[in-house]
């Protein structure tokens, strides 16, 4: 791992926190979505200051360099990160779904009352 | 004092009449509202049956959710003070009018703690609420026995910034986020009952990334959250 390398990893980690936290600020994102970037920009500082765990990591799975480790870590994180806002958005869309039908019904429910008062 | 008692009720058709009755018999000064969490059981059906005040959320929101139902719901209508009490039958009514008389000492927030003068056992499910007393007293400097307490009579200020702000969810943090901002916290010991039916939304994985989420939040995070008005 270059040193290059390293700082470009902590510069870009330390703003994608500052930018989580701005969000939060701006009340634009909830904490609890927030979480996920925190840790993986934590992650991210700690392997760029102690590449030491990314020589030891690489080492124990078998990979050539420590950058391929690096690389397939964020690989991995964000395959799975893809995978988990799949879940979310089916379970999003299952809701506005059910919102939608819930207020079409009512609505209708509505204008059969309203009828049958003009009837009477 | 115009006081809302919310029951947060996600599928609780066992025990919710239950509840809603006892509650009814030990305090019948206060008003209530069930807050139906889209349950797929006869929840819902049963609160119609008795005659229950009832609002039924079409989609199950969770926790935080319903929270934020209930104390919007006392804000719009006017009242002076919230709490929630579980639709589950591990609150006790009877110590509702307790918080209130501390509430009325000058507090903003009022919890019904289970560890005030009693010891917190050893289990792992009170090493969480431990170390999450533990950050609260150091970012906040003050003690809060039980974080993860369910009963939290609120009073209309602090009813108005969950109503409206987003990340006002019913976990530890927010009361950290209210006590950096001013508000007055105490609390008052409580007995809680063994749930009577249902199951813990709590398994052991939740738990952990519950945990986590919690530290990071009350430590990490709230330092740059924006005061609220």
């Amino acid at each position: 791992m270059s040193t290059e390398l390293r700082i470009v990893l902590i510069v870009v980690s330390i703003l994608v926190l500052i930018y989580v936290l701005r969000k939060i600020r701006q009340s634009k994102l909830n904490i609890i979505d927030s979480i996920f970037w925190i840790v993986v920009a934590v992650i991210l500082i700690l392997l760029s200051v102690f590449p030491q765990i990314a020589f030891f990591l690489s080492a124990v799975l078998g990979i050539q360099t420590p950058l391929n480790f690096i690389f397939l870590l964020i690989i991995a994180i964000l395959i799975l990160k893809v995978f988990l806002m799949t879940i979310k958005i089916s379970q999003l869309q299952e809701k506005t779904k059910v919102l939608a039908q819930k207020i079409a019904y009512d609505e209708f429910e509505k204008k059969i009352e309203d009828t049958k008062e003009e009837d009477q | 004092m115009k006081l809302l008692v919310f029951i947060p009720a996600y599928n609780e058709e066992k025990s919710i009449k239950k509840v809603v009755d006892n509650l009814v018999l030990k305090c019948p000064q206060y008003d209530y509202v069930i807050i139906n969490d889209g349950s797929t059981d006869r929840t819902e059906q049963i609160c119609e049956e008795n005659g229950f005040a009832c609002i039924s959320l079409p989609i199950n929101l969770g926790l935080d959710g319903v929270f934020q139902t209930g104390n919007k719901y006392a804000y719009l209508h006017g009242y002076d003070l919230a709490i929630p009490f579980d639709g589950d039958g591990q609150h006790n009514a009877e110590y509702i009018p307790l918080l209130v008389d501390k509430m009325n000492e000058g507090y903003d927030i009022v919890v019904g703690s289970r560890f005030l003068n009693e010891k917190k056992p050893n289990n792992l499910r009170m090493m969480g609420s431990r170390i999450i007393s533990f950050f609260f007293k150091l970012t906040t400097g003050v003690k809060f026995t039980d974080p993860t307490a369910g009963m939290r009579l609120v009073n209309r200020k602090i009813m108005r910034q969950i109503a409206q702000n987003q990340n006002c969810g019913a976990e530890p943090d927010t009361w950290a986020y209210f006590v950096k901002n001013g508000a007055r916290l105490a609390e008052v010991q409580v007995k809680m009952n063994e749930r009577a039916a249902g199951t813990s939304y709590f398994t052991l994985g939740r738990s952990f990334f519950f945990m986590l989420r919690m530290c990071i939040s009350i430590v990490f995070i709230q330092f740059f959250r924006k005061g609220g008005k």
